[in-house]
């Protein structure tokens, strides 16, 4: 286990080294300029070229990609061009709301992906099992902001039932209350991924149940409720916790579409306004610490995996 | 000849409702390609008078706020919906699997070419897309390349995984042992059956793609917005949502429709699928 | 790692801070205003986004203020004397008004402001030509020399936006050309910095010691009373949002609501319409140093033919009430209006175009232009007016970026012919970007020289609104760019606030404004 653990944080850290130099180069690459964008449309071009000089911008990019990388070690992720503000207070302000909102996603993902799934196993074949399926196919199909859209149409505009967008956090007044703010938004991110999960709970009780000693067991004459309970859902978690490590990344990937479609004060919403806006050490602090943070989760889901099934091999 | 139609066939005419996936493929390409034909108007056609309409008897589907026809422009949109779809699965395999075969059947090759998949898949995919989109500037052709790398990673490894298996196998392993050169192997008992696993994961990439790009259209950074693809409907309507709610429910019902009927032949094709190559599949899905 | 530790503990602290306020209801005297999107930097000495103009000028103060007919009056400033035909200005300060940080303003926080507008603001060298100085003449007077006179002194002094605001020198003396950091964020209006917290919202709080001018309030300016406790910039950059929330309650003003929603927003009991008193409008700039248009004055006059704009505004704004078809570079009311050219505003004639066209020698090859969709009206009209030229045979090649790649590549003269931007009502056209030699488009004709040099070389306003008259026929004939037409834009207000006013001079200001 200690050796194994020891080759994927060798493996991580290289992994992160890698993404390090492309997130770093990669943005730079990107045309525009950050400093007419602070500056507004009457600048000129004297104004720009002193306030780059004076904010380090005109060293060679290899530089600066060195000063970086240190200071990033240090712990220091530098200053937003456009809030004028460190990186890391930027993004621990938009924090709250993605982890709020992956989390109550995740709620709503296992709550109805699991069971539905199970249901759909147990009785497969059935037309409420296609029914099911089927549905759940056409919600992994669902653009998110489409269902966002809508949702905020019905719910907020014609309704009123719900607040259509923004977030204050639950540390402000109103309190938990708040978090009512995230229902429509969790939702629209909720359905395709718990679609997947769905799906994927299906397919591999369907596989476990094939398997022989699930067969033994039903030969035995176990009652069929307990063959589901203790053979096949126990082996079919494994696979949906398999599946958290990528159903994360998607988590990500979606909730910027999502964050721009409820105007939600979170990360996603960040980068996509940092790329709008040239702020290129946020972007870089934003995209480092996702990577990290799906390395990290990733090798929390295999050691999990590991650790719940000991005849799974790994590599 | 038509034998193999019918072998091809098979799994849809068992299932009902993959067929209809079929369909609808099969009425999206006819659309994109006698769209001009089909279209009541000109989808660029300008029209100040006539802004905002619901549906009526001439323009079905309503009209945006240049008072376009909607209806024609979502005709005309498929076609986008088919040069992206067709674009990014070719973009995918003609890179992910040369990746994944030479990573599989040269391990040193692999080390470095799978570990850089790896590094690209800690990325958020819309992200990645994103970056690339604003580092390349804003066409279809590099939409296609933006969404073509996330499916890229996603290609190589079922690649990989599809060519070490078949690599094991008995008679692959004979072949080389004969002395029948890396090539040879290759082309003549590698490739040939990998078509099944790549044909599946191609339908699914096409679905992806249909919702990748419309993600990138919605955020202003897909196809050129004055292009009539579904996603840029959505993203220029979407200010009209209480106003006018006709407005983005056509084009988004028709991004739903072609990934629904993508994801449903893949499926179908999938369950036909020896199972070996199923377990490679399902832990290679990303979106 | 101080960084690291910085952001825990005060994350920390909030957290603690706020939750034990948090049963609290908000203050009553919290005013919300939900805006386009998150303002980049509030020193607005160096930046001229409208939005950092809206909030900072509830912080800082400039030394003149326009009144409601666009006069400038004394704010900062007591009064002045005007030497030797108007190369000298002599400027008396008020005294006893005292900074956010408890100093009390002098000549030497004047000269240190105004040295650096000079140096790195957007506009100040305007004013500062080569060869003028300022200099503390008294603890509360200060002096400006100027090579030439300069007719827009006041107005100029007057701008805030991008304009000479006046900060503490020892806020300034750090700075230079970098942008003000949040904690030099110290000016002596009526309500002072509190917070900024990214993509949530700027707070500002009531100054108590403001020093108000003893006259009325009219315009901007006269007494600013801060009748609120704080004022909460939130960015909302979705327009639909915006709406929804206002009409819920949850803002008490938002800014820059689309003309479609005009008509049922108007309507509604929920909400005031508070229109801008002043318009924006579009303006298509050519490319005078390089490309197809360089020199080619018909084909630009055949652009300008071709052009429908009345058709385009329709279709950008909609209600007939928010837009004008008006070709001069000032509305109606105002001392600078002119109708000299304006018959060349808006033909919409494609025969006569191509013709035109053919003879100066068109062939055809695409002229790009550059626009964003950052703004959904430059988009909008760019794609009415690619339709138009099209008729007349002129082939538009629209290359649709981002603001910010823009302002980046407008600034490549090899990379377009037309851009679009759009331009705000200034109080001297002096001001206006057209006429800045500097600016993308490069109009420097040896006639544009020579009219502008009258523009700023007087003091006597008779003779500055001919010369300006005669710029702006100009601008028809030679076709630097084209204004698209007035918009006037408007946001939305609560019923509860009080004494808000019917429209906004340029920026919503919320002084005097209580709920």
């Amino acid at each position: 286990m200690g050796r194994y653990l020891m080759q994927r944080l060798g493996a991580a850290v290289t992994t992160m080294a890698a993404a390090s130099v492309i997130i770093f180069f990669f943005i730079h690459l990107i045309p525009g300029d950050p400093l007419y964008v602070l500056l507004g449309d009457g600048s000129t071009p004297e104004q720009a070229e002193a306030l780059r000089a004076k904010m380090g911008l005109d060293r060679p990019i290899y530089v600066q990609y060195v000063t970086w990388l240190t200071n990033v070690l240090a712990g220091d992720f530098g200053q937003s061009i456009f809030f004028q503000a460190p990186v890391l207070e930027v993004i621990a302000d938009g924090a709250e709301t993605s982890i709020l909102l992956a989390s109550i996603t995740a709620v709503w993902v296992i709550l109805l992906g699991v069971p539905i799934g199970m249901v759909s196993a147990v009785r497969h074949g059935s037309w409420l099992d296609q029914g099911l399926s089927g549905t759940a196919m056409l919600l992994a199909s669902i653009p998110t902001f489409w269902v966002g859209l809508y949702l905020i149409l019905v719910f907020a505009a014609w309704l009123g039932w719900l607040p259509s967008s923004g977030y204050p956090s639950i540390f402000e007044d109103g309190g938990l209350a708040n978090l009512r703010h995230l229902l429509l938004p969790s939702i629209a991110l909720a359905a395709p991924n718990a679609a997947l999960i769905l799906r994927l709970t299906r397919a591999s009780m369907l596989d476990v149940a094939r398997e022989d000693f699930v067969r033994t067991a039903r030969a035995k004459g176990l009652p069929g409720w307990r063959i589901v309970v203790h053979h096949i859902f126990r082996n079919a978690v494994l696979t949906v916790i398999s599946a958290f490590g990528f159903t994360f990344a998607a988590l990500i990937s979606e909730a910027v579409v999502t964050e721009t479609v409820f105007a939600l004060p979170g990360i996603g919403r960040l980068v996509v306004q940092s790329i709008l806006r040239r702020d290129f050490p946020v972007i870089q602090g934003v995209i480092l610490i996702t990577v990290a943070l799906y390395l990290v989760i990733n090798l929390l889901v295999d050691l999990t995996y590991r650790w719940l099934d000991a005849r799974v091999e790994l590599e | 000849m038509t034998a193999r139609l019918k072998t091809l066939l098979e799994p849809f005419l068992a299932r009902r409702i993959a067929l209809f996936g079929l369909i609808v493929v099969g009425v999206m390409i006819f659309a994109a390609i006698f769209a001009p034909l089909i279209a009541p108007y000109d989808p660029l056609a300008i029209d100040s008078l006539a802004r905002l309409s619901p549906p009526t008897a001439e323009h079905w589907f309503g009209t945006d706020h240049f008072g376009r026809d909607t209806l024609s422009r979502v005709i005309h949109g498929s076609r986008l919906a088919l040069i992206i779809g067709v674009g990014v699965v070719s973009f995918a395999l003609l890179t992910g699997v040369p990746a994944g075969v030479a990573s599989a059947m040269f391990p040193r090759v692999g080390a470095v070419v799978m570990r850089g998949v790896d590094v690209l898949m800690a990325f958020p995919a819309l992200l990645l897309a994103l970056g690339l989109i604003v580092i390349l500037g804003q066409s279809v052709a590099n939409a296609i390349v933006a969404i073509g790398v996330v499916y890229l990673t996603t290609t190589a490894r079922i690649a990989y995984g599809v060519c070490l298996r078949l690599k094991a196998e008995a008679y692959v392993m004979a072949a080389r042992s004969l002395g029948v050169g890396t090539l040879q192997t290759v082309l003549r008992h590698i490739l040939p059956n990998m078509i099944s696993p790549l044909l599946v994961q191609a339908s699914f990439v096409f679905a992806f793609a249909q919702l990748g790009a419309a993600s990138l259209d919605f955020l202003g950074l897909g196809a050129p917005p004055e292009t009539p693809s579904w996603g840029n409907m959505l993203a220029e309507s979407r200010i009209y949502i209480t106003r006018a709610p006709w407005l983005l429910f056509f084009p988004g019902a028709m991004i739903i429709l072609t990934a629904f009927s993508l994801n449903l032949v893949g499926d179908a094709l999938r369950d036909r699928l020896d199972p070996r190559y199923r377990a490679v599949l399902g832990a290679s899905r990303k979106n | 790692m101080n960084d690291f530790r910085s952001w825990i503990r005060r994350g920390f602290v909030a957290a603690v801070a706020v939750a034990g306020v948090s049963a609290q209801a908000a203050a009553e005297g919290t005013l919300n205003y939900a805006t386009i999107g998150e303002p980049p930097s509030l020193d607005v000495q160096v930046g001229t986004a409208s939005i950092a103009s809206t909030i900072s000028q509830h912080m800082f103060e400039t030394l003149y203020a326009f009144d409601s007919s666009y006069e400038p009056q004394p704010l900062l400033a007591a009064s002045e004397q005007v030497e030797d035909d108007g190369r000298t200005l002599v400027i008396s300060l008020r005294t006893g008004v005292p900074f956010h940080n408890g100093q009390e303003m002098t000549a030497e926080d004047v000269v240190a402001s105004l040295q650096r507008w000079a140096e790195h603001g957007s506009r100040g060298k305007l004013l500062f030509k080569e060869g003028a100085m300022v200099e503390a003449t008294g603890s509360h007077e200060v002096t400006l020399t100027l090579p030439e006179p300069n007719g827009a002194w006041k107005n100029l002094l007057a701008f805030p936006n991008g304009g000479p605001v006046i900060y503490p020198a020892s806020a300034v003396g750090a700075a230079g050309a970098e942008p003000l950091a949040v904690e030099q964020y110290i000016g002596t209006g009526p309500y002072k910095f509190n917070e900024w917290r990214p993509n949530r919202y700027v707070e500002l709080v009531r100054f108590d010691d403001y020093a108000a001018v003893d006259a009325a309030t009219d315009g901007y300016a006269g007494a600013r009373v801060a009748e609120l406790d704080a004022l909460r910039f939130i960015p909302v950059a979705d327009v639909g949002t915006r709406v929804a929330g206002l009409q819920a309650g949850d803002y008490d003003y938002a800014e820059f609501i689309p003309g479609d929603l005009f008509d049922s927003l108007d309507g509604d009991s929920n909400v005031v319409i508070h229109r801008n008193g002043a318009p924006i409008f579009g303006l298509v700039f050519f490319n005078s140093k390089a490309g197809i248009l360089k020199e080619n004055r018909q084909l630009r006059q055949a652009i300008q033919v071709a052009l429908n704009k009345e058709e385009a505004l329709r279709i950008s704004i909609g209600p007939e009430s928010l837009w004008d078809a008006n070709g001069s570079f000032y509305p109606k009311s105002s001392v600078w209006y002119s109708d000299a050219g304006v018959s060349a505003f808006s033909e919409g004639n494609p025969e006569k175009a191509k013709q035109m066209a053919e003879e100066a020698g068109y062939d055809g090859t695409p002229i790009k232009l550059l626009v964003s969709t950052n703004y959904q009206f430059h988009y909008d009209q760019a794609t009415v007016f690619t339709r138009q030229l099209a008729e007349a045979g002129i082939n538009v090649q629209l290359i649709v970026v981002d603001w910010a790649t823009l302002l980046k590549k407008r600034g490549e003269e090899g990379e377009w012919d037309m851009f679009f931007t759009h331009h705000g009502t200034v109080p001297d056209p002096v001001l206006i970007t057209v006429l800045n030699d500097s600016y993308p488009g490069w109009w420097t004709t040896a006639e544009s020289q020579e009219i502008k040099a009258a523009l700023t070389g007087t003091a006597d306003v008779e003779a500055r609104r001919v010369a300006w008259a005669d710029l702006q026929q100009l601008i028809y004939e030679q076709v630097p760019a084209i204004k698209t037409g007035d918009v006037y834009s408007y946001h939305i207000a609560s019923p509860d606030l009080k004494n808000i006013g019917d429209s906004t001079v340029i920026w919503p200001h919320f002084w005097g404004v209580s709920k």
